[in-house]
C-alpha cells in the first residue's frame, strides 16, 4: 500500500526513506540495466513537463511499476537541474505538482491530510489558518481571502479544494529544493543528449519570447500603445503597466524605449530611468504587471470577448500567442 | 532655534518614548530642520534618547520591519527578517472633504473600530497582539504583532488589505442564486440565498442586510424609501417595491436567508459592503499595509505639525480617547501668536473661535496652530 502511495507522490519524505531502506544506490539507478525503465521514465517526466506542461500518468499495476516510478522521480529532478535553467525548473515543478493534483483530487481525506502534514499545513475541521492559506491559495477571484469564510483566523476549506492548495505547496517545495541543487557529472554524461535537446528547445522559446507579437497583446496594452503613439497623455500608472508588461514578454530596455519614443512629449533620459527602475535594473525590484482588477480600478481596462475568465494581462498574451 | 523646535527640545529632555519591540533590529528615521535622515539604528535605548535630545527632530519614525543590519543603506544589505502588520487610518484618505479637525478624527475613529472588528473577529488576533496609536496628526495607526504574520510577503499582506477593504468581493457569492427545477415542468425557478450564519464577508453582509431591513420596516414609508434610494443603484421604483413587499412573513424568511428579489438585494449588498469596509490609506498602487518595509511614527514622539504626542490608545478606551486632550504634552503658559485665518477648535476642554489677528493662547495651542500653519509667532 505504502509503495503505491509513494509511487503516486514520490516527493513525500517517506518515499526517500523507502529508497534508503531498500539500499539501492544512485549508481545502480544510473547505470544498472535493470533500471533502464526508471531512467526512461525520468526523461519522460521532464520532457512531458516541458512540451506538454503536464506529466503523463504511468500505469501502476504491480510493485515493479511502483519501484520504477519512484526511482524515476530523482532521475527527473537531476535532469531538470542539469539543464541549468530557471525556466525549466519552474515548468518541471509545476508539472509535477499538477500531476499530484490530479491524483489527490480523488483521494480520501486521510491521504490528503497526510500529504498536507508534509508541508506543515494543518487542516482540521475543514479549516486552515489564514496565514498558511495565503501562502498557497491560487491567485484567482474565488480564492481571494475576501471571498472566503474567515472566522477567528481560520479559513473554511472544502475537501476538493485541499488538493488545489497542496498543488501549490508541492510546486513551491520542488522548485525551492531544486534551486539549491547541482547535478552530478555522471548525470550530465548519461543524459547528455536529452539535456542538450532541452537546452535547444528553451533557446527557441526564449527567442519566441523576444519577438513579442503585438497582435497577441491584450486590449488594455494595445490601447496604451496606441495612446502613446497618438500623443495622448497617459497617466503614470498606464506607463507603469505598459513597461512591466513589455518587460515580462521579453522586450529589452531599448525596445521598450522605442515604443515610448513615438510619444510627442518623449524625454529620453527620464524614460530610460523609469524603464530601468521598473524593470529592476536600478531598484533591484522587478515590478510585476498589475492584474486585471487593478487595471480596471485605474480605468485602463478595455476588455473584449477574449478577456473573459482572464484575470491577468500576461495570461491573455500567453493564451493568444500559444494559439498561433 | 525656532519656536516649535525650542518647545520640542523641552519635551525631548524628558520624553515618554514607547520603544518598539526588538528595538535594535529596527531602522529609524528623523526629519531634522526639514531634512530626512534615514538608515539609523540604535543599540541602546539611551542612545536613541540622547539622539532626540541633541537633534530635536520634527518627526520621528521607525521601520515596521526587523532587519539584520537596520542601518545598511540598501534593502538587500539590510536583510529583511520580518515585519509587523501596520494599518494607517488617516482623515486625508476618507472620501469626505471639508471636515473640521475634530470631525475628521471622529470619522477616522469609526474606521478604526471597523478595522478592529475585522482583526479580532475574522482574523482572530488577540487584543494583546494589537496596539493602537493616535498618529499625532489626523489619524490612527494600528500595529499587529503576531508570529504567524511576521514573515508574510507583500502579496499576502495585500490580500489582508483587500479583505478589510472588501476589494475584489464577489457579490454573486454573497447573494447566491439558486436554480430550482419545478417538478413536472421544464423551466427553472430562481431563488436567492444569503448566509447570516456564516463567517467572513458573506455573513457580515447578510447580517447587515437583515439589520438594515428591520430598520427600514420600522420607518415611515417616505423616509424608508428615501433611505433605500441612498444606496447606489436603487431608484424610486425599486425602493418602493422593496418597502411595500416587506411583510413580517417576508422579513422572517429573509432572516432565514431566503430572498426572492435577487437583483435588488445584490445592489443592497454591494452598497452595504462599501459601508462595512474600512477605508485605508492607499495610493493608486501600493496600500501601505502591504508594504513590508515602511516607516511608521515612533510612539511617544511628537508630530511636528501639531505638537501632539503619538499616543497609545487602549482598545477598551477608544471611545473616550480625545486626542485634543489626551495627546497634549505642553503646558498652558500663555503665548502671543498671530492668527492668519479664522479657525475654530476645542482643546483641553476649552472652546476657541479665532478671527485673524493677535491672540494670547496656551502654549499647547500655540504650538498646534503654528505647526498647522494657522498662526505665526
Amino acid at each position: 500500500m505504502e509503495l503505491f502511495k509513494f509511487a503516486k507522490y514520490p516527493f513525500m519524505a517517506g518515499a526517500k526513506e523507502w529508497v534508503k531502506k531498500e539500499k539501492i544506490g544512485m549508481d545502480e539507478i544510473l547505470f544498472d540495466g535493470v533500471y533502464e525503465r526508471a531512467r526512461r521514465r525520468g526523461v519522460e517526466r521532464v520532457m512531458n513537463a516541458l512540451y506538454k506542461g503536464k506529466i503523463n500518468e504511468a500505469p501502476l499495476i504491480n510493485e515493479i511499476d511502483c519501484m520504477m516510478e519512484i526511482f524515476s522521480y530523482p532521475i527527473a529532478r537531476m535532469i531538470a537541474v542539469a539543464v541549468e535553467s530557471d525556466y525549466v525548473l519552474r515548468r518541471y515543478a509545476l508539472a509535477e505538482a499538477k500531476k499530484a493534483y490530479e491524483l489527490l483530487k480523488n483521494e480520501e481525506e486521510i491521504i490528503l491530510k497526510e500529504v498536507a502534514r508534509e508541508f506543515d499545513i494543518d487542516i482540521s475541521n475543514d479549516e486552515m489558518h489564514f496565514s498558511v492559506y495565503l501562502k498557497y491559495a491560487p491567485h484567482e477571484p474565488k480564492w481571494k481571502l475576501v471571498n472566503r469564510e474567515l472566522r477567528n483566523g481560520y479559513v473554511k476549506i472544502a475537501k476538493h479544494e485541499i488538493a488545489r492548495i497542496l498543488q501549490e505547496a508541492i510546486k513551491n517545495k520542488i522548485y525551492n529544493e531544486l534551486s539549491f541543487l547541482y547535478a552530478p557529472q555522471e548525470v550530465k554524461n548519461i543524459f547528455r543528449e536529452e539535456i542538450l535537446k532541452i537546452r535547444r528547445r528553451i533557446i527557441k522559446t526564449e527567442k519566441m519570447k523576444g519577438e513579442a507579437s503585438f497582435e497577441s497583446f491584450p486590449p488594455c496594452i494595445k490601447n496604451l500603445i496606441s495612446a502613446i503613439k497618438s500623443g495622448a497623455n497617459i497617466p503614470h500608472v498606464g506607463r507603469f503597466t505598459l513597461v512591466t508588461f513589455l518587460n515580462a514578454v521579453g522586450m529589452s530596455v531599448e525596445e521598450i524605449l522605442k515604443i515610448f519614443s513615438s510619444s510627442p512629449d518623449f524625454n529620453e533620459e527620464k524614460t530610460i530611468y523609469q524603464i530601468k527602475h521598473i524593470t529592476g535594473k536600478i531598484s533591484g525590484t522587478i515590478y510585476s504587471t498589475p492584474k486585471c482588477s487593478t487595471i480596471q480600478t485605474w480605468g485602463l481596462c478595455f476588455s473584449n470577448e477574449n478577456c473573459k475568465k482572464i484575470w491577468h494581462p500576461l495570461l491573455y498574451y500567453k493564451i493568444k500567442s500559444r494559439g498561433k | 532655534m525656532n519656536f516649535i523646535k525650542r518647545k520640542f527640545f523641552t519635551y525631548y529632555l524628558k520624553p515618554k518614548i514607547e520603544f518598539p519591540n526588538r528595538f535594535d533590529r529596527r531602522e529609524y528615521a528623523f526629519i531634522i530642520d526639514g531634512v530626512m535622515h534615514r538608515h539609523i539604528s540604535f543599540s541602546s535605548k539611551d542612545s536613541l534618547l540622547s539622539y532626540l535630545k541633541i537633534n530635536v527632530p520634527m518627526h520621528c519614525y521607525y521601520s515596521s520591519a526587523y532587519y539584520k543590519e537596520p542601518s545598511a543603506e540598501s534593502m538587500q544589505d539590510k536583510k529583511w527578517m520580518g515585519a509587523e502588520l501596520i494599518f494607517d487610518l488617516d482623515a486625508d484618505h476618507l472620501p469626505i472633504a471639508n471636515l473640521s479637525y475634530e470631525e475628521a478624527l471622529y470619522e477616522v475613529k469609526k474606521e478604526l473600530k471597523k478595522l478592529l472588528s475585522f482583526l479580532i473577529e475574522d482574523f482572530g488576533f488577540k487584543e494583546k497582539e494589537i496596539s493602537v496609536y493616535f498618529s499625532g496628526g489626523r489619524g490612527y495607526h494600528c500595529h499587529v504583532i503576531n508570529k504567524e504574520i511576521l514573515t508574510l510577503t507583500s502579496k499576502e499582506r495585500r490580500e489582508i488589505v483587500d479583505y478589510i477593504m472588501a476589494r475584489g468581493i464577489d457579490i454573486n457569492e454573497v447573494v447566491k442564486e439558486r436554480k430550482i427545477e419545478k417538478i413536472g415542468k421544464v423551466y427553472f425557478d430562481r431563488t436567492y440565498e444569503i448566509f447570516p450564519q456564516q463567517g467572513g464577508w458573506k455573513g457580515r453582509i447578510a447580517r447587515e442586510i437583515i439589520r438594515f431591513l428591520k430598520r427600514i420596516k420600522e420607518m415611515e414609508r417616505e423616509s424608508a424609501i428615501e433611505m433605500l434610494m441612498q444606496l447606489e443603484g436603487i431608484g424610486r421604483k425599486l425602493a418602493e417595491e422593496i418597502y411595500d413587499k416587506l411583510s413580517d412573513e417576508r422579513l422572517r424568511r429573509i432572516e432565514e436567508g431566503k430572498i426572492d428579489q435577487g437583483k435588488a438585494f445584490k445592489k443592497i449588498a454591494n452598497s452595504l459592503a462599501i459601508k462595512l469596509s474600512v477605508t485605508l490609506q492607499s495610493g493608486a498602487d501600493e496600500p501601505v499595509t502591504a508594504d513590508i518595509k515602511r516607516l511608521i511614527r515612533l510612539p511617544g514622539s511628537l508630530h511636528g505639525k501639531t505638537g501632539l504626542r503619538v499616543t497609545k490608545v487602549k482598545l477598551s478606551e477608544i471611545d473616550e480617547f480625545n486626542p485634543l486632550n489626551d495627546a497634549v504634552v505642553f503646558g498652558d503658559d500663555l503665548v502671543e501668536i498671530k492668527i492668519l485665518k479664522p479657525f475654530k477648535i476645542k482643546m483641553m476642554e476649552n472652546e476657541y473661535n479665532f478671527k485673524k489677528g493677535l491672540v494670547k493662547v496656551p502654549e499647547y495651542l500655540a504650538i498646534f496652530l503654528v505647526g498647522r500653519g494657522i498662526g505665526i509667532v
